[in-house]
């Protein structure tokens, strides 16, 4: 008996760490109803009317007479390797885990909204839209939409699908706080004149009233339907049809190890003005590779045909001028000089954090940071110091604020402020009661940790301890949103806009729930907020004051004051340190990925963003034969620093 | 206790006997000596300096700010900097510079650009610098005594577990022994990596680097003792059962006494010659880990560090693979040497009666 006792102990142990049951089966839902019910109850938002109503003497656009993207000379065809640095944990691009480095394959840079700014002329040319018009009196755009437009399912793209986004978006169920605040905010009506004709309306006019609807996606309402309380897991791993020239067919998706892209062959838009140069490629293979250095050796294989240099060390000691390939020409490289927000690159510092919170401190750590020592000794020099937040917004970025400079005794004047004054048996100052001035500086950037450790040094000889914690990017990632960290190192890929955004990061409804009382002191019972990008923590109430009025602002000279008014603040609270950005990008391709003549364009991030690039078959025939027997062919280092804008001393 | 007992003492002789793995133990034993005071030979700061008549011993002990020596600085004194700026003076003050004259956290850009610098014995970078020009043989040195510092602590304490829990099931048996066997079996099926893996990142990243490497042993030893005690439970029981055993108990002894005075010595010679393989594994474990990225934190020197830097720059700097991969094949060389003679030599079939 007793020996039965324990024998069933550790199957128990076992079976209790075993599976769970299997889920049962989902349940059928169907939100057309809820959806109905919805725009019923939202009267005032939701508008339907016929095509008689629409003003008759609106001043419509069509951004057709913009030049043409991509080159007459592309050819279709062809298969590309890419590298995933880290399988997505979602094919969903909204809610949790959807905001990672795969979101632009499926969404940001392949799907079509209505209108597109041109990559180098910034005005709009013609997406799912035909054309537009800007009502300045009732804040209203109409659009009136493409006929042809179609999901890559075949579905006509209808203005239900527009109406529709204003439900999905502002509904629990997707578990995205930033877009139910955007949807709920940043726009008053939507309304229904025809299957094709649709008008929607934002509450203050901006200098680019047009681009806050012109660059709205709309969402396949018939895809949709099954939308409700299990929107997570029930759309986890579902490809949406799309509007966007590649697809992921059945069977294509191999999890934790690849993705592959087909270019849909009866994309509705491949033969329209502006779109058919673009998607070139038919094929498109994006397979996980982790290591940096594993995919670099993957390239010079010829296994992957494109690889990014911008970082000094491939450039100039790993794919040299005298590497053989570039040598003789099987190779090229290329160096783009653009004009466009800058990545801000730099620490962020959680100020709700203990001793984080003491701005002296901040202050310290600000001129404890050597990033002039990383820009020249290890970016050689090609990187400039990142002076803002919020760089590269012309005349909305601060035009005299600089990065503080690496500087010993300021930063340790500043830690004396805080009570730092002693040096312990380590070099490390201390308080009085002992605690040491020391720091998590963590990171999501494996490839950059020599940064990290670059900083670290430079900054023991200030007194303060970094200890650096680099993290794979998803884990990294995940730390920040979680509000974990003490100092982090990164930055967020901004989009094309006219000028930045400030609520997203520095208001404090997006570092803590109640941050204040009505009295605009601070709350003692707050909260922090999770999931959100005030990596800060930033909550200072003037600010907030200043972001209302700066989202209320309609005309550019009142938001260009308040954008130097909150940077100077952002300054001030010495929150964020600059690190550094790359005003260019580089490549390495082989011979058979062919560029328009131009190569990229003046706002461009990126040489692949815009899908202009194809593969000449018979080119890649030709090098891979004169590779083998070693024939050289004719040798290309191209420099375009035609947008090249001076560094600001 | 446990004295050497005249067989004992032969075996020792014997192992004195077997060339190659005496010679790698005297070569191990040297190195860690001198792996020990590193900071002797290996140091950014200096052994002696002479300043102003009062000498300064600065490589133990806290650091001495620059403003000791006359600079404007309070960090760090950059003691390069000092002697050559002493010798420029010609005063009388000098700076004694140990062997290598850089730790391995310092970037020294030649030309000022960080990138691997190959060997140059000019500057005293004697195996070269890694990518951001750190000197290797430093980060070698400081690596390789982390490697072989956690090496030893974790047969230790692989070893301590295992001899308690194993000797105890085999000398007490019965449902004790039913019982560890079973908790055995479960816990030598959990797999050791993902603890690892979700281990690290649950610690707290305000642990100071000393407390992640001792965190890091304690789960490494945790998953390890296990299979120590398979041996010792089956010789205890081997032993136990011998006549002498009987002898014992039957004049009064009690079970600290047999276990202690009898039983051990004599399954020792078992136990000894697994010790340098479970070095092996350990220094392999580490390594490993670090070369993953789960191991020591950023940037505290390590081996699999260097290896992982290597790989990384295979084509550009093949000097960091080298002397990486170099250190590990001798260490884990000398190690198999000295348990391949200890095998050998403690091997109780050369004295076993049943031949």
């Amino acid at each position: 008996m007793k020996l039965k006792l324990y024998l069933a102990l550790p199957l128990l142990i076992l079976s209790a760490c075993g599976d769970s049951p299997p889920p049962e089966q989902a349940p059928v839902i169907n939100n057309t109803e809820e959806v109905q019910q919805y725009y019923k109850d939202h009267p005032d938002f939701f508008s339907f009317k016929t095509l008689s109503d629409v003003p008759t003497d609106l001043n419509w656009e069509s951004g057709g007479d913009l030049p043409e993207v991509g080159s007459p000379n592309a050819l279709k065809g062809g298969l590309e390797t890419v590298r995933l640095a880290d399988f997505p944990r979602t094919l969903r691009t909204v809610g949790p885990d959807s905001n990672g480095g795969f979101r632009p394959w499926i969404l940001d840079n392949t799907t079509m909204s209505l209108a597109h700014r041109h990559p180098n002329q910034l005005d709009y040319f013609p997406g799912l839209a035909n054309r537009w018009a800007v009502d300045q009196d009732s804040k209203t755009v109409y659009v009136e939409l493409d006929p042809d437009a179609t999901w890559s399912d075949g579905v006509p793209i209808t203005s239900d699908d527009y109406l529709f986004i204003f439900w999905f978006f502002r509904t629990e169920y997707i578990t995205a706080p930033w877009y139910n605040n955007w949807y709920e905010n940043q726009f008053t009506n939507i309304t229904r004149y025809s299957d094709h004709l649709i008008s929607i309306s934002i509450p203050e006019l901006k200098p680019d009233t047009d681009s806050k609807v012109l660059e709205l996606r709309p969402l396949p309402r018939h895809f949709y339907n099954e939308v409700g309380e299990d929107f997570l897991e029930r759309y986890q791993w579902r490809f949406a049809p799309t509007t966007a020239a590649y697809v992921i067919k059945e069977g294509d998706l191999k999890k934790g190890r690849s993705i592959r892209f087909t270019r849909n062959t009866d994309w509705w838009a491949k033969d329209k003005k502006h779109w058919r140069y673009r998607f070139n490629i038919d094929r498109v293979n994006l397979i996980v590779i982790r290591d940096t250095p594993k995919v670099f050796e993957a390239f010079k294989r010829g296994d992957i045909d494109q690889f990014g240099l911008s970082l000094a060390e491939y450039w100039y000691e790993k794919l040299p001028e005298t590497d053989p390939d570039v040598e003789n020409g099987y190779i090229h490289k290329k160096w783009f000089f653009n004009e466009r927000p800058r990545p801000p690159y730099g620490l962020w510092i959680n100020t709700d954090q203990p001793l984080l919170n003491e701005k002296s401190v901040r202050l310290g750590i600000q001129h404890a940071t050597h990033w002039q020592l990383v820009i020249d000794q290890f970016f050689r020099g090609d990187y400039d110091r990142l002076n803002t937040a919020n760089d590269g917004y012309g005349s909305f970025s601060h035009p005299t604020l600089r990065g503080r400079p690496f500087d010993v005794e300021a930063a340790m004047k500043h830690f004396a402020d805080a009570g730092f004054i002693e040096r312990g048996d380590d070099g490390i100052l201390k308080r009085e009661d002992g605690t040491r001035l020391a720091f998590t500086l963590s990171s999501g950037y494996e490839s950059l940790k020599d940064v990290l450790t670059i900083l670290k040094e430079e900054a023991s000889k200030a007194g303060i301890e970094f200890r650096v914690e680099v993290l794979d990017g998803t884990a990294g990632w995940k730390k920040v949103q979680e509000k974990q960290h003490d100092i982090h190192f990164s930055a967020f890929g901004y989009s094309l806009e006219l000028y930045p955004r400030f609520w997203e990061t520095y208001h404090s409804s997006n570092a803590y729930y109640d941050a204040f009382l009505d009295d605009g002191s601070i709350n003692p019972e707050r909260k922090s907020k999770t999931q959100t990008n005030n990596l800060e923590s930033f909550a200072v109430y003037e600010m907030d004051g200043l972001i209302d009025q700066y989202r209320q602002a309609s005309d550019s000279e009142t938001m260009i004051e308040l954008a130097h008014t909150m940077s100077e603040l952002h300054h001030e609270e010495a929150s964020f340190v600059p690190g550094y950005y790359a005003g260019f990008f580089r490549l390495g391709h082989w011979r058979w990925i062919q560029y328009p003549e131009d190569f990229s364009f003046k706002h461009a991030s990126g040489p692949t963003q815009y899908f202009v690039h194809w593969i000449d078959q018979d080119i890649k025939t030709a090098t891979l034969n004169a590779r083998r027997s070693d024939q050289p062919l004719s040798k290309s280092i191209e420099v375009f620093d035609q947008y090249r804008t001076p560094a600001i001393p | 206790m446990l004295t050497l007992n005249p067989q004992t003492r032969k075996k020792l002789a014997r192992f004195r006997k077997i060339r190659l793995g005496y010679f790698s133990f005297l070569i191990l034993g040297a190195m860690i000596a001198l792996l020990s005071v590193a900071e002797l030979f290996v140091n950014s700061r200096a052994l002696i300096v002479h300043y102003n008549d009062t000498l300064y011993f600065p490589t133990y002990g806290s650091f001495y700010p620059g403003t000791t020596f006359g600079e404007d600085y309070s960090y760090e004194a950059n003691y390069r900097a000092l002697a050559k700026s002493f010798e420029a003076n010609s005063s009388d003050n000098w700076v004694l510079m140990p062997l290598v004259p850089y730790d391995p956290y310092e970037n020294d850009a030649k030309d000022g650009i960080m990138r691997p610098e190959a060997p140059d014995f000019s500057v005293g970078h004697y195996l070269g610098t890694d990518t951001t020009s750190r000197d290797i043989l430093a980060r070698l040195v400081y690596g390789t005594r982390t490697a072989l510092l956690f090496a030893f602590a974790f047969m230790c304490s692989v070893y301590l577990i295992g001899i308690v829990i194993g000797c105890a099931m085999g000398y007490l048996g019965g449902l004790f022994d039913l019982f560890f066997q079973r908790l055995i079996e479960i816990w030598s099926n959990i797999p050791f990596l993902y603890m690892v893996i979700i281990v690290f990142s649950v610690i707290p990243s305000a642990a100071s680097i000393p407390v992640r490497i001792g965190i890091l042993l304690s789960v490494m030893v945790l998953f390890s003792w296990t299979s120590m005690t398979y041996y010792m439970r089956t010789e205890t029981y081997k032993e136990k059962s011998r006549d002498y055993v009987a002898a014992a108990r039957v004049m009064g002894a009690g079970a600290p006494r047999i276990i202690f005075r009898h039983i051990l010595p004599n399954v020792l010679s078992t136990l000894v010659t697994f010790m340098p393989f479970t070095v092996v594994s350990a220094i392999s474990a580490i390594t490993a880990l670090d070369f993953l990225g789960f191991g020591l934190p950023v940037p505290t020197p390590s081996l699999g560090e260097l290896l992982q830097q290597g790989t990384a720059n295979l084509r550009t700097a093949p000097w960091i693979v080298t002397a990486a991969f170099g250190t590990l094949v001798i260490i884990l060389s000398l190690v198999t040497f000295i348990g391949e003679a200890i095998r050998e030599s403690f091997d109780p079939k050369q004295f076993t009666l049943y031949r």
